[in-house]
């Protein structure tokens, strides 16, 4: 029943308000059937983005296709899309009823058939005993439903949500997560859903986008996007609390290539030799043992405080000019003034260009043998 | 063998020691004058910042309106050494038996109905089809559309009737006619309709343009991406959430309509001919300072004065269940 062609193609989307480019030359494949989302810090642009896909802004470059119609200069009305804002511009003077029905009136439908299909629609959305109630009679949670209904109650081609959780308390956004992922699976509808928060990414999105500054920084699954971040900005975004950065200086050893800076020595695990660069080292919190003592080698650091999250600690360092967190199961037996080594496997190691934050992979050269 | 046996772990506040929460000793009531006194001096400001104002209206609003019902009820013919004659309610007998009232009432209503077009329809047209216009243009048209309710009705009146001229005016030469347009009795009504709308239809511009600009406009990007079109949008979004402007412009115009023609009326037509623009403030001027009836003017006045607060308070609840959708 749905239509077969809802993939959404972004082709170099570009828009400048004056001297602010709020999206740069983005480009993005957004695959019939995917949740799709647009993640970023505040005032990275994905709203823009998201207005662009809607109709709502012209981009000042760049196309927009859906299927394999180009709808860059085709009003929003036309293009078959379904929008749910993040504050959820119901019409306050309509009913909820009225509300979700509004797309069906737009299109003509016959009385009768709108209020069957409302019907439908509420009834899915556990909505039934509110229709005559207005909007300002809605707690944040209802409100969000009815946006999520007057979307859903005409089969578009598309979805697009902007931050649609946003406005809800903790315990709310997880619930109205999952119903969300549920809704995705059981109608198989491209999603494109911006966020700021990285949880409902991770949860949610069979593909994340990260933006920064309007720029794409890296698009992939949340398993990539988490264990391979391109760059230091993803690395920085994704994870709480954030990746372990360290200006770090890659440098051959006795033991193969290891990343050293002040107090910090950790082996790459790669048995090779290379001209010594600057790098930014990566390590996530979670990925740190504390070992003991004795040894030598590792990240040496003096504990400066330690946070209690319930399931887990996380142990705030210093090791040289660098901060370092630790997170592990409670307790992780340290105490503020601690000295500790801290260890880690090299293959959860994260090296980047010290220049261009970029992510620096190994690529061993051609074997030559020494003359 | 050791024995033992649960017990509830107390919530904190008890926990704390409950002598904690008693008031402390030292601190007993003063003389309570004094705490009076006190009370007063932290509750006094917001009084005495209204108190101006408020002197204002007793003075100038409240004890003329309170004089007037009284002076309803005398005859007297403004002359002070002439002395007030008390005369029960003979004032609004007159006053409901001449036809003069039913007349201007009727007169009013019309200067009401025939204002709404200024006041609502243009307005509302006009504001819509500029809502792009942005930046300095903006504010040159807006400057442009004030314009006339910034001249005094009085010297806007002497410009109209040169205008208006039967003989030399431009209105007649523009349209090839000879109409006498502010002494005929066909016309004279419409022209001082014609020429208060002129004056008051850029006020109510910008009163619609604020109300457009503080709708959200997430509403119509929302309505967009549903369907609609302009026009539905419109229709169906942008005016219903307008309305709660749409009603106090109403307001407005039912109520000040007589107000905003009277100086027009006594500069250009003196309520004639023959009382074709006598509307009820009229009537209540010419009671008052033509034939010299204080007591009958009073009368008027106080019935004008309770039709207008029936009238408002009506419009006031229509306009109050339009706009309690309000977020
Ligand atoms: N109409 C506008 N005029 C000028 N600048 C704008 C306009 N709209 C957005 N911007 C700018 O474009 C950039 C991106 O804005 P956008 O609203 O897309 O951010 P966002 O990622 O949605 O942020 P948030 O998470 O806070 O909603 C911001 O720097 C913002 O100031
Ligand atoms: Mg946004």
């Amino acid at each position: 029943m749905r239509k077969a062609v809802s993939r959404i193609r972004l082709q170099r989307l570009t828009r400048r308000f004056g001297s602010v480019t709020a999206v740069d030359a983005v480009s993005l494949d957004v695959a019939d059937g995917e949740f799709l989302v647009l993640l970023g810090p505040s005032g990275c642009g994905k709203s823009t983005l998201l207005r662009m896909i809607a109709g709502l802004l012209a981009p000042t470059e760049g196309r927009v296709l859906l299927g394999d119609a180009d709808i860059t200069d085709v009003p929003p009305r036309r293009r078959d899309l379904a929008m749910v804002f993040q504050s959820y511009a119901l019409y306050p003077h309509l009913s909820v009823a009225r509300n979700i029905g509004f797309p069906l009136r737009a299109r003509g439908w016959s009385r009768a058939a709108i209020r069957e299909k409302v019907a439908e629609v509420a009834a899915a959305l556990d909505l039934t005993e509110l229709l005559d109630r207005r909007p300002r009679e809605l707690s944040g949670g209802q409100r969000q439903r009815v946006a999520l209904g007057r979307a859903l109650v005409r089969d578009p081609g598309a979805f697009l949500m902007d931050e649609p959780l946003s406005n809800l308390d903790a315990a709310l956004r997880a619930g109205t997560r999952a119903e969300i992922s549920a809704l995705h699976k059981r109608l198989g509808a491209t999603v494109v859903y911006v966020t700021h928060d990285q949880v409902e990414a991770m949860t949610m999105a069979t593909r994340i986008a990260l933006l920064d500054k309007g720029r794409l920084e890296q698009v992939g699954t949340p398993a990539e996007v988490y264990d391979e971040p391109a760059s230091v900005f993803v690395a920085r975004f994704l994870g709480s609390p954030a990746m372990n950065l360290i200006d770090a200086t890659v440098a051959a050893t006795a033991a193969g290539l290891a990343a050293r800076a002040r107090e910090v020595e950790l082996p790459l695990g790669i048995d090779a030799e290379t001209p010594e660069r600057p790098v930014v080292l990566g390590v996530r919190p979670e990925h740190l043992a504390i070992a003991g003592q004795g040894a030598e080698g590792g990240i040496r650091a003096v504990v400066e405080a330690v946070e209690n999250l319930g399931s887990e600690e996380v142990a705030h360092c210093r090791a040289g000019e660098a901060r370092v967190s630790v997170r592990g199961p409670r307790p992780l037996g340290l105490r503020d003034g601690d000295r500790v080594r801290l260890t880690a496997r090299p293959e959860h190691l994260h090296l980047f260009d010290a220049d261009s934050g970029r992510r620096l992979a190994w690529r061993p050269a051609p074997v030559t043998t020494p003359a | 063998m050791v024995t033992g046996a649960f017990v509830e772990v107390p919530p904190a506040a008890q926990a704390a020691g409950g002598a904690a929460d008693a008031p402390p000793a030292g601190a007993r009531s003063r003389a309570p004058w004094r705490a009076l006194w006190r009370r007063a001096v932290r509750l006094a400001p917001p009084y005495l910042f209204l108190a101006p104002a408020l002197v204002l209206l007793v003075v100038w609003t409240y004890r003329p309106l309170a004089q007037t019902f009284y002076l309803s009820f005398f005859s007297w013919n403004l002359v002070p050494d002439v002395p007030m004659v008390p005369v029960g309610t003979a004032n609004y007998e007159r006053l409901l038996t001449t036809p003069d009232l039913a007349d201007s009432v009727g007169l009013t209503f019309v200067v009401i109905v025939a204002m709404l077009p200024f006041t609502l329809v243009l307005p509302v047209v006009v504001a819509l089809l500029t809502r792009r216009v942005r930046g300095r243009a903006a504010a040159a048209y807006r400057a442009l559309i004030f314009a006339p309710m910034l001249v005094a009705p009085v010297a806007g009146a002497a410009v109209w009737q040169w205008l208006l001229d039967p003989s030399a005016g431009i209105v007649n030469t523009l349209l090839g006619t000879g109409t006498n347009w502010l002494n005929s009795v066909d016309t004279s009504l419409w022209a001082i309709i014609a020429i208060t709308g002129w004056h008051v239809a850029g006020f109510a511009v910008l009163v619609v343009s604020a109300g457009l600009t503080g709708i959200n406009p997430d509403y119509a990007a929302a309505a967009q991406v549903d369907g609609a079109s302009r026009g539905q949008i419109t229709r169906w979004v942008t005016l219903p959430l307008l309305s709660p402007t749409l009603a106090f412009l109403l307001l407005m115009t039912v109520l000040l309509s007589a107000q905003w023609t009277f100086p027009l009326i006594d500069t250009l037509t003196q309520g004639g001919p023959v009382g074709s623009t006598t509307t009820v403030y009229y009537l209540l001027w010419e009671y008052g300072f033509r034939s010299h009836d204080a007591g009958l003017a009073a009368a008027a006045g106080v019935l004008f004065f309770a039709g207008f607060m029936l009238v408002a308070s009506l419009l006031a609840r229509i306009s109050d269940r339009l706009s309690r959708y309000d977020d």
